[in-house]
Formats: structure tokens, sequence, C-alpha cells
């Protein structure tokens, strides 16, 4: 399965080292979705940040960018863990 | 008993404070063991065989979801022991529970123990006391994770555990972080990442340190003052 990487950038970047095996880029879509979702729930940024100005860059193996998600498009309801 | 193996057994503080004779009767039976992370203590609805009591392991107790999920409800060290309930009778285990952390425990088989108990009033009132205290503790636990974000509740598992296990430096893997949490593997690897980037924590494979307790205190929610183990008990009444 392809390993996918989901970092996460404003004027900082936090690195996500560990990477995660996922058999599409529609299951990564998902995965951000629901990572993002997590981070989200009752909390209203990181790093002194808010959420808006965070977006998740999705990077396969190789490095190469497969999409980015702002999270100011992600709805926030409740924890839906799938 | 061998010197060392009397101090392995007082390593937990609920044997320690024990009054000597009756640590004598329980001291036949107790034996010590070694726990890798991960082992099986208990599976809910079976029996409960033996009472383990921590002298420098980690035991996470679990509700176990239909979709084969598990969330933690309690922590327990070298503060407590699980099982102890198995001395008012015949007992099934409710959670999952697993060792979070391996290490040293000490474990006295449930029949034995409930034996020592029936003839010792003041170790059965200990047992009621305690069971308080957890049951606190399970409460809070729950009112957590429905209330509080991921990464104050993070902030507030590293400290725990490291309390109860009385080392700063936390032997654990994201993954089985993020399934204490309930939480993706993902979402712990970022949220370490930040609280490092912060200098709180120093994150490797296998292990988070803790570098700055003041900071990693103040990033916690407030669950982390109320569950510690050397204030809980006093906070509702209880002397253990």
């Amino acid at each position: 399965m392809p390993l996918y990487y989901f970092h996460m950038r404003d004027t900082d970047t936090i690195a996500d080292v560990d990477g995660t095996e996922l058999p599409h880029h529609d299951a990564a879509r998902e995965h951000a979705n629901g990572v993002a979702r997590e981070l989200m729930y009752k909390s209203d940024g990181l790093l002194d940040e808010s959420w808006r100005h965070w977006t998740m860059i999705v990077h396969d193996a190789d490095g190469a960018e497969v999409f980015a998600l702002p999270f100011q498009d992600v709805e926030n309801g409740d924890d839906d863990k799938s | 008993m061998s010197d060392g193996l009397m101090q392995g057994h007082r390593e937990n503080r609920l044997l320690a404070a024990l009054p000597a004779e009756t640590f004598a009767l329980l001291g036949r039976d107790l034996r010590q063991v070694s726990l890798a992370q991960g082992a099986s203590i208990y599976e809910p609805g079976a029996p409960i065989d033996e009472v383990y009591f921590p002298q420098t392991g980690l035991i996470s107790l679990l509700v176990v979801t239909k979709d084969g999920g598990a969330i933690e409800t309690a922590i327990v060290g070298r503060e407590g022991a699980v099982g102890l309930h198995r001395a008012l009778g015949a007992r099934r285990s409710f959670t999952r529970a697993t060792t979070q952390i391996g290490g040293k425990f000490s474990i006295i088989r449930a029949s034995h123990f409930a034996q020592i108990v029936r003839e010792d009033p003041a170790l059965r009132d200990l047992i009621g006391r305690y069971t308080e205290v957890l049951w606190a503790e399970a409460q809070q636990t729950a009112a957590c994770n429905a209330a509080h974000d991921a990464s104050s509740r993070l902030c507030r598992w590293l400290l725990q555990s490291a309390d109860r296990t009385a080392s700063e430096r936390v032997p654990l893997t994201q993954e089985f972080l993020a399934q204490m949490l309930s939480l993706r593997r993902t979402t712990v690897t970022l949220l370490a990442q930040a609280l490092q980037k912060k200098g709180f924590i120093k994150y490797s494979r296998g292990h988070i340190a803790i570098l700055d307790r003041k900071g990693l205190e103040s990033a916690a929610c407030e669950c982390y003052h109320v569950t510690r183990y050397d204030s809980l008990p006093a906070k509702i009444g209880v002397k253990l």
C-alpha cells in the first residue's frame, strides 16, 4: 500500500514523521479529514495560531504533494471516527 | 520472603501502606512477575483470577466498543491495583485491562487474596476506599474524553503516566497512545510534534520524555490536576 504523509503548515510547519499506509488517494483524503476533525474538536487552534491559518499538505512517499486541505474547509462537527 | 522481593512488593504504594502483619499474610502468596507492554490482564466478562499491584509498570482499563475499538477510562500504576474488588466475591471484569507500560508487578491469586481479606477488616476497608478513588478517576476521564480537545488530553495522559510510574520518560509508541486516547495515529504524531516545538517534550521512536513539566501542565486540561493520585483521595474525603 502507498505511504502518505500528512504535514501541517501555517507560518510554521509540523511534520508527520511517521506517515500512514493507505490504499489510494481517496482514502488519504478521508484520513486527512478525519485527522483534521480530531485536531479541531473542542479546540481553537494549534501553536497559538487559529485553525483558519493551518493547511494540511499531503505528500506521497517521494515527497510530492498529493493534495492540500485548508482546515477552514473542514466541517468541524462531531468526531465521527470511521 | 527475600529482602529484594519484599522491597519490590513495597514499590507498590497500596502494599507499602499496609500494616506489617497484613503485609506478612499477603506476602506468603504474593509473586513478582515482569510483563511486557500490551500484555492482556483481563478481558471484559472474564473471571478475575489474579489481583495485580503494579511496581514499575502501568495498567490501562479500557472500555471495548462494538466496532472493536477501545478507549481508556482509568490508569493504574504503583499507587493502586486492579482486581481488588474480587475479594468481595466472584467477579468478572467489566473492562479490558492491559499493560500500557511494561514492568514489574506483584500478583496474588484472587482466591487467596479473598480469603485473607475475609479475615482482615482493615484490608476490606482499604478496598472500599481505593475503589471510591478509582471510580472518581473514571468519571473524570469519561468527562474528559467527551469535553476536551485532543492536545489537552494527550498532555493530561503523559503527566498521569509519568506520575504513576515515577519517571519522566514514558516508553510508548504513538500507535499505542493513539489507541488509548481513541485518536488516529497521525493526530497523535502531529500533536506530539507540536508539543516538541514548544519544548515541552522530546519525542522519539518508542518513547516520550517530559522536558518541561510546568509547560506540559499548562497545556493539559484540568483533569490532570483533578485526578492526581496524591490529591484525589483527599478531595473526596478518602484516606488512602
